[in-house]
């Protein structure tokens, strides 16, 4: 809880040194979304020569805590009661406090997964600090310890630098797909530091009555996204993009005002209201490229951008280009891969010829 | 016994006509035309659906300045029962964290509240951080990104989306539920509802009205600053051209990266 008053900041700042990652679970095991920010608070913790403090919070987590030691962290806190089977709000937030009050660090990060953003939200409040959202860029400036977080902003060609200069610890947010995750080492050393945590019958108020896994795609973690915008011009563009991204093992995205005409549902749209996504491949068919469509994505490692415009600012971020119209390009390209297919299989199952 | 409950909405700029002012780093809104926060559309929708159930009473409440005031009156033709308007000048620029405690001292002012409603996030700032920094100054419970609540006497069961599934969890009250967007088709307000809404009037409050100082808000007051706005990063990719003619030179480079699998 959290009395009705300003946030006061610390009087010593130099007291509040390293750097804490809370490493998010599901069902005992760390996120990706905990493993890329794990591998961020290294850099920022080398950067300032100072350690790399890992929380975790689960029902068995022996195990995982030392994941996070593999991950990068040199010391993880971990938090274990079986009722921490699921995330819970504010249990969740109590021991995240814990840990903060009692380390002390100057920078917290949080995976910005919508349980992440709501453990965030609620431990700044309670830490009376400040809390930066969806970063793009997180960093420390080597000599003063201050968190850089740069966030997308509303202008059509710059993004925002925040700072919390006076509170501690200086926290931020960035979504899952945003940092690459780091490799991961068995050798490395660091400290596990186990706590049973009792829970009083009745202390936690929050009770998960039950649980579905997600069914359908998750194009945050799709390795092919195949993204179509305006330029589609008609709903039926969508089945093309379908046709390739079924021949290519990916899943469709879309530029948002394609999610609002209703062609598709939400959980397509990539961007700054969307999803972040970082594929291996990903193909903008009519999308001019805008800063708020390109938060999302502009971390895929190869971008082929199909545009009848040739000054498409997607144009300028993307490795291959064809200035075209995508009804054209797009029947050809699948035509070229079944070719290729068919070619690598002819022994085995001759497939179904292409069609024209 | 009438459930209270409380939506709360900020006014938005409407979609691509956003502008930051590039000398104060703050949005500058009179170029644009504004909406009601989309997610927070859908709040009220739920707020109306949890009334038509339940029973109760919905006060919608807006921490901004008076120009929002024929949305809050939209809000109330479309079924909200009053609607208050947060406004002071001291509490321009804050960030989350004084938003959040400026909302909670007003929601305390109304006196016991059952159920909070809010959007996830605003579709200008949008870092869902207001909804559970609310929860957590009321020191009520949460269920933040769900899609539909039922209320069962003392007691929300919210169905809670995230990345992995679907949750259906239990929460007493007070509780603070933060809405996905899209969840719900949001009425519109009939024409009756909204000549109503405009007679009845907003009510407005200040700070002192809801018991803070004036320094505990504002710019001065928050956590966090803007501290300048940089160019959006460029990654360095060479955009070499490709024709349609050609269209098998990319393929190469799509078997290159092992991006085409054989023939299932
Ligand atoms: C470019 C830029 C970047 C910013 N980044 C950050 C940041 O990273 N961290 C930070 O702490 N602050 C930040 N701010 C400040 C932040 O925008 C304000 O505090 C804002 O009014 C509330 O945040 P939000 O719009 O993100 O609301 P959200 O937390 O996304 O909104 C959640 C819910 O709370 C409601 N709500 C929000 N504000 C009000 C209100 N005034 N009255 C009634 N209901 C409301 C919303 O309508 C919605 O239902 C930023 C401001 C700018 C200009
Ligand atoms: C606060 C805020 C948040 C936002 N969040 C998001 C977000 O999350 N995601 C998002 O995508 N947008 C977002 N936007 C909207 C964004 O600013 C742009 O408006 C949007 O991305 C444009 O979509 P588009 O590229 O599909 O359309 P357009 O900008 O209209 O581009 C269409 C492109 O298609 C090309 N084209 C036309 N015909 C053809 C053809 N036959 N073949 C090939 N190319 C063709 C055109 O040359 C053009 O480049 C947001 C905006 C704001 C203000």
């Amino acid at each position: 809880m959290a009395e009705l008053v300003k946030a006061t900041p610390p009087e010593d700042v130099s007291q509040w040194k390293d750097v804490m990652v809370y490493c998010e679970t599901f069902q005992n095991k760390l996120t990706k979304a905990a493993q890329e920010m794990i591998g961020r608070g290294r850099v920022m913790a080398d950067k300032t020569k100072t350690k790399l403090i890992g929380v975790v919070i689960g029902s068995d987590i022996s195990d995982t805590a030392k994941e996070a030691g593999y991950y990068g962290c040199d010391r993880v806190i971990a938090f274990q009661s079986s009722a921490f089977d699921m995330y819970k709000s504010r249990p969740f937030t109590d021991n995240l406090t814990a840990a903060v009050k009692e380390a002390k660090p100057n920078i917290l990060i949080v995976p910005g997964t919508h349980n992440g953003r709501d453990l965030a939200a609620r431990t700044a409040i309670r830490v009376q600090s400040g809390l930066t959202a969806d970063c793009m860029e997180i960093d420390v400036e080597e000599d003063t310890g201050i968190l850089i977080a740069r966030r997308p902003d509303y202008g059509d060609s710059t993004m925002s630098e925040i700072r919390c200069e006076k509170h501690r610890p200086q926290m931020a947010t960035s979504r899952p797909g945003t940092f690459e995750v780091p490799p991961r080492d068995d050798k490395r050393k660091f400290k596990v530091d186990l706590r049973e945590v009792k829970v009083k019958k009745g202390q936690i108020k929050e009770e998960i009555l039950s649980f579905k896994p997600r069914s359908g795609e998750d194009i945050s973690i799709a390795k092919v996204v195949v993204a179509g915008g305006l330029g589609m011009g008609k709903p039926e563009g969508l089945k093309l993009l379908e046709e390739l991204a079924n021949e290519l093992g990916g899943v469709v995205g879309v530029s948002r005002p394609i999610a609002d005409l209703g062609w598709i549902s939400r959980s397509h749209q990539v961007g700054q209201t969307g999803i972040t996504v970082r594929p291996n491949l990903y193909i903008a068919a009519g999308i001019s490229g805008k800063p708020q469509h390109m938060v999302g994505m502009a971390n895929s490692k190869l971008i082929v951008s199909i545009n009848t415009d040739p000054d498409a600012e997607m144009n300028k971020n993307a490795d291959y280009v064809i200035v075209d119209d995508l009804y054209n390009v797009i029947p050809a390209l699948i035509e070229e891969i079944r070719k290729r297919k068919g070619a690598e299989n002819v022994e085995v199952a001759p497939k179904k010829k292409k069609k024209a | 016994m009438a459930l209270e409950l409380v939506v709360i909405t900020k006014i938005v700029p409407d979609g691509s006509e956003v502008f930051i002012d590039p000398v104060n780093l703050t949005l500058n809104r009179s170029l644009a035309t504004n909406v009601i926060n989309p997610a927070d559309e859908n709040a009220l929708e739920l707020a109306l659906q949890v009334k038509a159930r339940y029973g109760g009473r919905i006060t919608v409440l807006s921490m901004t300045p008076p120009f929002a005031i024929p949305y809050l009156e939209e809000c109330v033709g479309r079924g909200a029962d009053r609607a208050i308007l947060l406004s002071d000048k001291a509490v321009a620029g804050s960030d989350t964290y004084p938003t959040s405690l400026a909302i909670a001292a007003a929601i305390k002012h109304i006196g016991k509240v059952d159920i909070v409603f809010a959007g996830e996030k605003t579709s200008d700032s949008s870092t869902g951080h207001v909804g559970p920094g609310v929860a957590e100054f009321l020191d009520a419970e949460l269920a933040s990104y769900v899609s539909s609540v039922e209320y069962d006497d003392g007691y929300v069961i919210a169905t809670r989306e995230f990345e992995e599934g679907t949750e259906v969890v239990r929460i007493p009250t007070p509780a603070v539920v933060t809405v996905l967007t899209n969840s719900n088709n949001p009425r519109k307000a009939s024409l009756r509802r909204k000549i109503d809404a405009i007679r009845q009037g907003v009510i407005v409050w200040d700070l002192k009205e809801v018991g803070l100082p004036p320094d505990a808000v504002g710019l001065r007051n928050s956590p966090t600053i803007v501290k300048r706005m940089i160019p959006f990063p460029r990654r360095d990719r060479k955009g070499e051209k490709i024709t349609t003619d050609n269209i098998a030179k990319l393929v190469d480079v799509f078997e290159q990266n092992k991006l085409i699998k054989g023939g299932e």
